[in-house]
């Protein structure tokens, strides 16, 4: 709990002219939830996609468990434990909510040609094996009867619950969440929150963008306040929500 | 009887390219105008195979594959970072400059006039001179290629791909390494459409650049589409239909010196009415193909 | 070498005229119209029909061929662009139905005129000699053409109301909705104006060279090239690009040989994609919207 498995330092990114990270560090040990709250456009995305690889910084460092992340391609860091969800759910319309989950996962027997060819005992093996253990995950968040209903005609809710479920499936370490509860109704809003909260026994490290402070408060150990791309303010939840700072440019 | 196996077989190269490309374009979502390309590639590198190097059929098929599936890798390592529809003008660049060099070359392609003289594939020493023969032979071939797609396609890797043709982002926020799953199909793609090429050429015997146009490709394109893309049967439908619908036309009585144009016309004007009215083509069931063609 | 130069300039005159055709539609329709290039082969081909087979006087022919080629284009988006956007069709579905227009048009053509090349050439092939080259009065015409269809377009995007409509289309279609532009409208006039100018580039070139059912499919691809080459976002860019495909169709064949004219204009085409996917003057492009 005590070492830190997430270190950004310094960290700098402009589009053109405009600054949207400005300096910014942040750190989080294993086994913590740390939330990240400020108004539309402080650049809080923008954080994740630089960590994540689809945009490079100008200046900074970002670095888990100890191996530095910035130049990787998005991919390659995917593949080191980071995942992320997005605000705007994304998954792949098509295909079943059990194939989006086996898709998450970071086992790529029977993804390469050789296996399809020449091992294909192993993949059928393997597939069914996977099959089974995505579905008992699914079924002890409730999507059970979703499992062969393909992912575009789910609700909006199951769809984000979906997203969370791929996380977790893929056995990332670092979790990044964009807004995992934004529009959705306050039934798969708890469900949502309760699987967020085991996170962090399992020794995770978990980043939440969020604007729901009620739910910041019930899921993060620490939270950081951002605007115009700097941390303004940085404490517990209650001291977040008692900071003059916050309070004027933000939750007043 | 005789007419009825040509057909046969025609319809089986056509479902071998239609197969092909539906693994680039209808599951990975990469529309390529190249496809003709490859075709023909496929057919030079046999007929010259045969013709010069008196290399026996079996090798000669395995080379031309090679040979497509290496183009493939080119194409798509050339194409890596072009978007959507810019990637569709890339490899329409990549047709038109294979087809000049099949006109251009005449030292290795005959130019214009084509080559001639390529002799009956010869498996073993046994010579498959007779048309059923080639027929089976066709056959054969088709049964491999829709074996191969078949396993891609249920198969964790076919469920990358159409992660790939419906969000790229998804595909590498799971880890999916985008760029070597694209080189990948395309390999597949491109050998199986070389090979089909190398059974054309044996077959017909003469080849000449006006079966590896711009247009040849579109009319792979539009058995995909009619067929159903993304689908495990569509290309095969689609082949069925687009190659004899035309020869029905012969028969009620158009002249052949019109035939080409009309058979044209007829398959363009059928893509254009599918992509209006059901973009899943025949066999497709339900929305597919975020970046091709949607319900 | 001044002739070749010279000969770049035409080529990369009309070749600008099919390119600005081609870019105004796509600046609001966003995708490629690639059966812009039957509208290019419909026009020379209804000019020989009214002027040579109908006997019509020229300038009467030429009106009604340009008008038919445009009532085609326009017909194209009406009757299959149109409905399909409206279904919320990606580019590439409207790529894929422009090819099996454009396939279906170039053999009606040519299942009515014939296969083969034919002359509208109306007695002017006399070169005049200008600086040392040898130009003929078709050809000026197609520069001048092409450098007034050019300034007016410019005035145009920049200056009046639909200019402006276009660039609010081409930004955000449903943004310019709400602000009350109807983008149907401004994209189909931006049909009309594009086909306008291949009908009119298409004749020209019938009557510089001969024509062939075919000619369509060459203009609309160089047209392409020059666009993306250009950059696809000004006009400025388009003659750019349409000029080095121009020069290099020309110049570059002094050093290569004509046979390889079109394969080394794509394949530095290619060079541009790798390089420099958003072209010449073109905005970069944000990496990954996500």
């Amino acid at each position: 709990m005590s070492f830190k498995r997430l270190e950004i330092r310094h960290l700098v990114k402009a589009f053109g002219g405009e600054i949207v990270l400005s300096d910014f560090s942040l750190s989080a040990c294993g086994g913590e939830t740390v939330g990240l709250i400020g108004p539309n456009g402080a650049g809080k995305t923008t954080l994740f996609n630089v960590i994540t690889g689809f945009l490079s910084p100008e200046k900074g460092t970002v670095s888990f468990d100890g191996t530095k992340l910035v130049g990787l391609p998005p991919f390659r860091i995917a593949n080191l434990g980071v995942c992320r969800t997005f605000q705007d759910v994304r998954l792949i319309r098509p295909l079943t909510t059990v194939e989006n989950v086996l898709l998450a996962s970071r086992d790529r027997t029977g993804e390469r040609l050789v296996d399809v060819l020449f091992r294909w005992k192993r993949t059928t093996r393997r597939e069914s094996k996977m099959r089974e253990a995505a579905i008992s995950l699914l079924e002890s968040v409730g999507l059970l009867d979703t499992v062969d209903v393909a992912g575009g005609e789910l609700s909006y809710g199951q769809q984000k619950l979906l997203s969370l479920v791929c996380c977790l499936a893929s056995g990332a370490e670092l979790i990044l969440l964009d807004e995992p509860i934004a529009g959705i109704a306050p039934e798969m809003r708890g469900e949502i929150l309760s699987i967020i909260r085991e996170l962090p026994n399992k020794g995770k490290c978990v980043v939440v963008i969020e604007h729901n402070f009620d739910a910041i408060s019930s899921i993060c150990d620490r939270v950081i306040f951002m605007d115009a791309g700097e941390k303004k303010s940085e404490g517990t939840p209650d001291e977040i929500q008692t900071d003059p700072i916050v309070i004027e440019t933000y939750l007043g | 009887m005789e007419y009825l196996v040509h057909i046969g077989i025609l319809i089986g190269i056509y479902l071998i390219l239609g197969v092909s490309l539906d693994l680039i374009a209808g599951h990975t979502g990469m529309l390529s105008l190249a496809h003709a390309a490859f075709y023909g590639i496929g057919a030079y590198a046999a007929a010259i195979l045969a013709l010069r190097m008196n290399v026996p059929f079996p090798v000669s098929v395995a080379l031309c594959m090679t040979l497509g599936a290496l183009l493939g890798i080119v194409l798509g390592a050339l194409t890596a970072r072009i978007r959507d529809d810019y990637f569709v003008v890339a490899t329409l660049a990549l047709q038109v400059v294979v087809l000049r060099v099949f006109k251009n070359c005449i030292w290795l392609t005959g130019g214009s006039s084509g080559l001639i003289g390529i002799p009956e594939p010869a498996v073993g020493g046994y010579v498959v001179s007779s048309d059923f023969g080639l027929l089976l032979l066709v056959g054969l071939a088709c049964c491999l290629t829709v074996f191969v797609s078949g396993r891609i396609v249920g198969s964790p890797l076919g469920r990358v791909l159409i992660a790939i043709r419906e969000d790229e982002i998804v595909a590498c926020c799971a880890g999916k390494n985008v760029l070597v799953h694209k080189l990948t199909v395309l390999a597949v793609g491109g050998a199986f459409a070389a090979g089909a090429g190398a059974l054309y050429a044996h077959y017909v015997g003469f080849i000449d650049p006006t079966s590896f146009t711009l247009m040849e490709s579109i009319f792979v394109l539009s058995i995909v589409i009619i067929g159903g893309a993304g689908t495990r049967w569509g290309p095969v439908v689609g082949a069925a239909i687009l190659v004899t619908l035309p020869e029905v036309l012969r028969f009620v009585g158009l002249p052949g010196s019109m035939a080409g144009e009309v058979r044209q016309i007829l398959y363009g004007g059928l893509l254009v009415v599918f992509v209006m009215w059901r973009p899943q083509g025949l066999m497709g069931a339900r929305m597919i193909q975020r970046g091709g063609v949607q319900e | 070498m001044c002739q070749s130069i010279a000969n770049g300039l035409v080529s990369a005159s009309w070749i600008a005229l099919v390119a600005l055709g081609f870019g105004l539609i796509y600046g609001p329709a966003r995708f490629f119209h690639f059966a812009h290039g039957v509208v290019f082969t419909l026009a020379p081909y209804l000019s020989f029909l009214f002027a040579v087979r109908l006997g019509l006087p020229v300038p009467i022919s030429f009106l009604m061929a340009v008008g038919l080629s445009t009532a085609t284009g326009c017909m194209m988006e009406i009757g299959v662009y149109r409905p399909l956007r409206h279904r919320g069709a990606s580019p590439l579905t409207l790529l894929v139905a422009s090819l099996g227009l454009y396939v279906m048009g170039q053999n009606t053509i040519s299942l009515i005129f014939g296969k083969g090349s034919k002359t509208l050439g109306l007695g002017i092939h006399e070169g005049i000699n200008v600086l040392g080259v040898r130009i003929t009065p078709v050809q000026l015409v197609i520069v001048l053409v092409s450098l007034t269809a050019m300034g007016f377009s410019v005035l145009l995007i920049k200056k009046a109301k639909f200019g402006k409509a276009i660039r609010a289309v081409a930004n955000d279609r449903v943004l310019a909705t709400v602000s009350g532009i109807d983008g149907d409208r401004v994209i189909l006039w931006s049909f009309a104006i594009g086909s306008a100018l291949a009908a009119v580039a298409g004749i020209l070139v019938a009557l510089d060279v001969d024509m062939a059912p075919t000619m369509g499919l060459n203009a609309v691809v160089m047209g392409v090239v020059a666009f993306i080459i250009g950059g696809t976002s000004r006009i400025r860019g388009i003659a750019l690009g349409a000029l080095l495909v121009g020069m290099v169709q020309h110049v570059g064949v002094l050093v290569i040989g004509s046979q390889w004219q079109d394969a080394v204009v794509f394949i530095m085409l290619f060079a541009f994609l790798l390089v420099r996917p958003e072209g010449f003057l073109g905005r970069k492009i944000r990496k990954a919207t996500v």
